[in-house]
């Protein structure tokens, strides 16, 4: 049952080119959360890996002119 | 001896287009959370064309975003970002799935978002300078039910489409609307286009039995 639903659905994902999207997206993903985290390690939530984000704080340092 | 020292995180190998889903929505997410810096720019720019035997929608977005970000550098994308998602209250579009979604003050997404979340083994610190229905964080916790991390495996994929299904469907169109419209959206009219196309191969996939 499981195999069957997951073929369908895996065979749509790998007919949309996802699968050769991994590659090119992957090396974007490493950067990013290397990016993304620096210097803002508190920001992130070890229990949960759920990433929160600093956009606004950001913003307000920004527009300090 | 001491072998059972080290954090033991189990991680059964994504499959490549479940790695590749929850790629989409690491950078997605990212693009949404804050403008680009050039480190991922070049990183853009110079990235495979998706195969053109895929979804060709698919294909042309990641491939307009692609051109994009070698045009762009980090200051004008800051300069474009905050054009368009910045001033608190006034932005031109806005960053909340809330916004979208048709929000009812005791029901808002956001806090079944976090009920979810937390239901989820998600949930954000409770000192998070941004509330739950950010685009960033929706589509950051989809990264993570999809592709696992920080010590969780990922999701069923009936989680997965329950989450899609309940924080980003509704809102997601009207976002992507506003965003593909907006005067000032250049780079992130592109950031638009390739949601669309693989929130649009997202939401089929989810239909498949």
């Amino acid at each position: 049952m499981k195999t069957a639903r997951m073929t369908n659905r895996r065979k749509f994902l790998l007919a949309a080119g996802l699968g050769g999207a991994g590659a090119a997206a992957a090396l974007v993903t490493a950067t990013t959360k290397t990016q993304g985290n620096q210097g803002e390690a508190p920001a992130v939530d070890k229990a949960s890996g759920y990433r929160v984000t600093e956009h606004i704080e950001k913003y307000y340092k920004t527009t300090k002119v | 001896m001491n072998a059972v020292a080290t954090p033991v995180t189990i991680h059964r190998a994504l499959a490549a287009e479940e790695s590749a889903r929850a790629d989409f929505y690491a950078l997605l997410g990212r693009l949404f959370q804050d403008a680009p810096d050039n480190a991922l720019l070049h990183l853009l720019s110079s990235a495979e064309p998706i195969p053109a035997e895929g979804d060709p929608r698919l294909a042309k977005a990641w491939q307009e975003l692609v051109d994009a970000s070698s045009a762009m550098d980090a200051d004008a994308a800051l300069e474009e970002y905050e054009a368009l998602f910045g001033g608190v209250g006034k932005a031109a579009v806005s960053l909340y799935a809330g916004f979208y979604a048709g929000a009812a003050a005791v029901d808002h997404p956001r806090v079944r978002i976090r009920a979810d979340l937390a239901g989820l083994g998600l949930a954000p610190r409770d000192d998070s300078p941004e509330p739950e229905d950010h685009f960033g964080g929706i589509f950051d916790a989809m990264r993570v039910l999809v592709g696992g991390g920080a010590g969780r495996g990922p999701a069923t994929v009936q989680e997965q489409r329950r989450f899609f299904e309940s924080h980003l469907q509704p809102a997601m169109g009207g976002f992507l609307r506003t965003l593909a419209a907006a005067n000032g959206a250049n780079y992130y009219r592109k950031v638009a286009a390739l949601a669309a196309a693989f929130l649009a191969i997202e939401t089929e996939s989810f239909d498949l039995d």
